[in-house]
């Protein structure tokens, strides 16, 4: 850490970005997160674990965010939010009922003095330093495609399919109930840490091979995973293999996720699409995945062939290595966006918020038509 | 006995076979099936209720209660050991007031605080530290040299945190002991 | 008990409308009302290291990036690690005096994991010397972010020019002329140097794209994997800059400083709990709880519950005060506290986004559900000095009570806790007239007071028996000492109680 850092005065301000699966917490100016947590909290009435996407009303969310929120301030960053400033790192398509209860929460339950909305996919370049490129987002609950062109998100191209940790566990469970007898419901965390610890994503020559009846491929070894204390659950090598191929097994409209990151470049100018295509960049938690890029890439290459994409003419696809691990990188760029001036400049005041009793989004055409609010979303380097 | 205070509030008559409980000037009630072993370094400090089956070892160091202690049925009381490169030593137990201490719980420890309670079934490893008002849940492993802060309360295996308790523990815990002795009587015999 | 392990039987309303357990709750003295953790504002008031139990300045937990310095825990099992001594034999084993050379390691005593797993070497001292990791990308992501900051910082400059130069008034001699600074500069013969703010900062270096990528290894196919040398989640998120795959690269974390916690009322800023300084203390410097100033209602036993039957209901009062006081049991009146939420100017939480913002900003205090009993609010209170802030909207309670309760005619006094009592063997001697329908026993500053309730007759069996009631009690203001009379103030304070008796069982 430079010197100058720890001798400055000034307050410390917490970026926050809060995930389906797991929410990074860390302060401006820093190049990691403090902590990655599980975005749970505990339920005072049944002392059990309850994950905050698991809401079942308004007021629900907002008494489960006002203790999550209660224990990022004062069990992990151990300052008192009042007064204060935070960044919120957050997807454009983030749903309004969550943005606004997030808001009532920070302005009304913890008084904090202003706040700075940023787009995940824009802030994700910074560390890059470029500012235009393909970012895709491939989370818990869905994958999220944007294309970002000279620090503007291009949100009319953006593409969405329900791909990420949370497909992935429901098929991994279902592998493993066929070939386990007895086993139906494993618990998400059992899911998870098979998929993390046992599954990679395979080559596209062996995927071909996986879904024939007869194969000449020889499976990578099974592991035998400690289970319930003295029972052990067979993860076929089959299964290691194969659990991630539904991210390119196409829907029934041909969908998957090669196709969404191309139909997003194909929404985009005629003059950027090259330009896109060589500057992709991948975020979120489930792209860490062994080999996940390298069948990315293979993917893409073979769907460029698909008829459909004949006249992107894309000679080459380039991929972007940011500097820090993918499930953050999200949040490094708030992190750094939040260090500069644009955190006075662009942060949603108390003030404004009691007045307009409302957080500025790009969806809102008020928001839109009245050019005196914070443009939150528009580019700034 | 167990299940019915946690359902309701007020604490019903905890009754015991007169014959089978010594009674002290200070007010310690001992049990006499339970193991105390070396009683001489055994320290009771006045109103302990000490139930069937429990033991304490004297004999390797010595172990002092304070008042208002509760031990209940087969908690073993062990004063922890540290080992050094020429054998190990045996180092001694205190638990503060208003201290209860769950059934067939084993303490290793070395420091227990005032106002602490632990629940039954738990193992509280060596050398551990539990600072005045902490509440231990029941099933617990705290792992050797744990250090429980005030005010919190450890639960799993190994024992992590899960959460923290009301500023008027000390108070909670100050009556919960007083009128458990105070229901703790012998049978009435018609 | 039953608040240290056992379900929360009895449940006290707070002003905010959320359901507590007394233990749970504060008393506001300047407010006269009750608060909850929900609804009051926290507050950081010292931070300290839960394992060595040193209070931390916060100036110094910031260095440290909220984490002890000396104390670490397990990455494998996150539970503490233990320093421990590694004796290697004399320096120099011809000469017996020579001191023996003490080395020390980091080991966990639930996992087995130490520091001597993963290579790091031992240290000669037992505080420190831990070898820490960098974050490789640093000096990359440094320039980055101080560039940033320099074009963030002229763009704001140049905005705040542009204002300026709108909002000017007065023309300059220059721009009428045509003549600008820099070429007046160079007329008086000044070298023309560039003004800071036109200076645009050099953008950084951009990052390059690569189309080659890391292959899946060869030997994934071939060689099995050992679980055990595989981390988890976990183990990889406790490091979140490096997350290690493999046990190998797994290294020893500082330990996660602990903070005590102080409460202040929103509406009269004053603070409801202030825990003292040293960290081992579980003493308060200011401890405004609900548990020493409210009677505390205990459930002690119901008869069997049985739709539609009339049964008796006995609860234990206690006077945690030292004044003597009177309770009467009202109705629950529901009605009252809903109104009081409407008063408050609120908008619904429920209601549509747009407007659902539960805004108040701060009102003189009013108290609608407190009528004095003897003299009038202290005119200090009134002229507290208040902070523009919000406050949290109370909601109107929610609990389904399915129970009546028959309202006893009379009230009761409860005289004064003492704490001699205890020590005191000798039978009580009361004077108070007691209903005998009312109380069944009491005994110093407690009564057991009987009441009739009756389950709704609509009830299946099984069904959970609630039911509430409005206690009113008098409570003794001894803060601050009233200036022109010194009697303490009296107030007739409400509080609702829900008890929660049981299931419906079937009929004999």
């Amino acid at each position: 850490m430079p010197l100058y850092e720890t001798l400055s005065t000034e307050k410390l301000i917490v970026v926050l970005d809060i995930g389906t699966a797991f929410t990074k917490f860390g302060f401006t100016s820093e190049f990691a997160p403090r902590y990655i947590i599980r975005s749970e909290v505990r339920c005072k009435k049944t002392n059990s674990l309850r994950r905050i996407c698991d809401y079942n009303s308004p007021e629900d969310l907002y008494d489960l965010l006002v203790e999550f929120i209660h224990t990022i301030y004062f069990k992990y960053a151990l300052t008192s939010p009042k007064d204060r400033p935070i960044v919120i790192v957050e997807s454009l398509l983030c749903p309004t009922l969550f943005r606004e209860t997030l808001a009532k929460v920070l302005f009304l339950q913890y008084e904090v003095s202003s706040i700075l909305v940023l787009p995940s996919h824009l802030v994700a370049l910074a560390s890059l330093a470029i500012d235009t490129a393909l970012v895709i987002d491939v989370g818990y609950k869905e994958a999220v495609t944007i294309p970002i062109c000279y620090g503007l998100p291009i949100v009319q191209a953006w593409q969405a399919l329900p791909l990420g940790g949370e497909y992935i566990h429901y098929n991994l469970k279902n592998l493993l109930s066929n070939c386990n007898t007895g086993i139906q419901n494993l618990s998400e965390t059992v899911l998870e840490d098979i998929k993390i610890r046992c599954c990679f994503v395979t080559k596209s020559s062996r995927a071909k091979q996986l879904n024939l009846a007869k194969s000449e491929i020889v499976p990578p070894p099974d592991v035998k995973y400690p289970y319930a204390g003295a029972e052990t659950l067979l993860v076929a090598g089959k299964i290691r293999e194969k659990v991630f191929e539904i991210m390119y097994e196409e829907d029934n409209d041909h969908l998957c996720l090669s196709t969404m990151i191309l139909d997003a470049i194909l929404k985009v100018d005629i003059d950027l699409r090259q330009k896109l295509a060589e500057n992709l960049v991948l975020i979120g938690g489930t792209v860490m995945t062994l080999g996940f890029k390298a069948r990315l890439k293979e993917e893409l290459q073979k769907q460029l062939l698909n008829e459909r994409y004949q006249i992107l003419n894309i000679k080459e696809f380039r991929f972007h290595s940011p500097p820090c691990k993918e499930n953050y990188a999200a949040w490094l760029g708030g992190a750094i966006y939040g260090a500069t001036d644009f955190l006075s400049m662009k942060a949603v005041s108390k003030d404004f918020y009691l007045r307009e009793k409302h957080l500025p989004d790009w969806i809102n055409l008020k928001d839109v038509t009245n050019m005196k609010l914070p443009d939150y979303t528009t580019r700034v380097l | 006995m167990m299940s019915k205070i946690s359902r309701t509030m007020e604490l019903q008559d905890i009754n015991y076979n007169k014959l089978d409980y010594v009674e002290t000037a200070s007010g310690n009630k001992v049990c006499r099936q339970t193991v105390l072993c070396g009683s001489q370094n055994i320290i009771l400090q006045g109103k302990v209720i000490v139930q069937a089956e429990a033991i304490i070892r004297g004999d390797l160091a010595n172990v002092k209660t304070g008042r208002y202690c509760i031990i209940s049925k087969e908690a073993v009381l062990r004063p922890p050991y540290k080992k050094f490169s020429k054998g190990v030593a045996f180092f001694p137990l205190s638990i503060g007031d208003h201290v209860f201490i769950g059934e067939r719980t084993l303490i290793n420890a070395a420091q227990i605080g005032n106002y602490v309670h632990i629940g039954k079934n738990c193992v509280i490893g060596r050398r551990c530290i539990l600072r005045d008002c902490c509440v231990i849940e029941d099933n617990t492993i705290l792992a050797p040299e744990t250090v429980v802060p005030p005010f919190s309360r450890y639960g799993g295996a190994p024992g992590v945190p899960v959460g923290d308790l009301p500023e008027c523990q000390p108070d909670l815990m100050i009556d919960y002991t007083r009128s458990y002795y105070q229901h703790f009587q012998p049978t009435k015999l018609i | 008990m039953s608040y240290i392990t056992g379900p929360d039987v009895v449940k006290y309303a707070c002003t905010c409308g959320l359901l507590k357990p007394i233990p749970q709750l504060y008393f506001c003295k300047h407010c006269l009302q009750i608060r909850c953790r929900f609804c009051v504002c926290h507050e950081v008031d010292s931070i300290f290291c839960g394992k060595c139990s040193e209070n931390i300045p916060s100036a110094e937990a910031r260095v440290k990036k909220n984490r002890c310095a000396n104390c670490f825990i397990c990455p494998s099992c996150q539970q503490e690690l233990s320093t421990r001594i590694a004796s290697k034999g004399p320096a120099n084993p011809d000469d017996a005096k020579s001191p023996i050379k003490k080395t020390y390691y980091l080991s966990c005593y639930f996992c087995r994991w130490s520091s001597r797993d993963v290579g790091i070497p031992d240290q000669p001292s037992a505080t420190g010397g831990w070898p820490e990791r960098e974050n490789v990308h640093i000096n990359r992501l440094q320039e980055v972010l101080d560039t940033y900051k320099q074009i963030m910082h002229s763009e704001k400059q140049q905005k705040e020019s542009d204002k300026r130069k709108q909002r000017g008034k007065f023309v300059s001699y220059t721009d009428k002329t045509g003549v600008t600074a820099s070429a007046l500069r160079k007329r008086i013969g000044l070298p023309d140097i560039p003004h800071a703010m036109l200076k645009k900062p050099k953008p950084p270096e951009p990052a390059v794209a690569k189309a080659e990528v890391d292959e899946l290894p060869e030997s994934i196919f071939t060689e099995p994997i050992k679980l055990m040398e595989v981390t988890t989640i976990e183990q990889r998120l406790m490091q979140p800059e490096c997350q290690p795959l493999t046990v190998d690269k797994l290294f020893p974390v500082h330990k996660q400083l602990s903070i005590k916690q102080s409460l202040r009322c929103r509406t009269c800023e004053h603070n409801v709990s202030k825990p003292e300084y040293n960290p081992n203390s579980v003493k308060f410097k200011i401890q405004l709880l609900a548990y020493c100033y409210i009677p505390e209602v205990r459930f002690v036993t119901v008869e069997p519950l049985r739709a539609g039957q009339t049964v008796e209901l006995i609860i234990k009062f206690t006077n945690p005060t030292q004044y003597q006081t009177t309770i009467t049991i009202l109705d629950l009146d529901l009605d009252e506290q809903a109104q009081y939420v409407e008063e408050q100017k609120l908008i619904d939480l429920t209601q549509n986004l747009e407007q659902a913002l539960s805004l108040q900003e701060k009102q003189p205090m009013s108290l609608p559900s407190l009528p004095y009993s003897s003299g009038s609010q202290p005119s200090s209170l009134l002229s507290l000095p208040r902070l523009p802030s919000v406050i949290v909207k109370p909601r109107k309670i929610f609990t389904e009570t399915n129970c009546d309760v028959a309202i006893p005619e009379s009230s009761f006094i409860l005289p004064p806790r003492d704490d001699a009592a205890e020590y005191d063997d000798s039978s009580e001697v009361h004077n108070f007239e007691d209903d005998p329908k009312l109380i069944k026993w009491r005994k110093s500053n407690k009564a057991f007071v009987k009441l009739a309730v009756t389950p709704r007759a609509d009830l299946k069996l099984g069904d959970e028996v609630v039911c509430g009631f409005t206690m009113q009690h008098i409570y003794t203001n001894v803060l601050p000492p009233a200036v022109e009379n010194k009697q303490p103030q009296k107030y007739d304070h409400k509080v609702r109680v829900f008890l929660t008796l049981g299931k419906v069982v079937g009929s004999e």
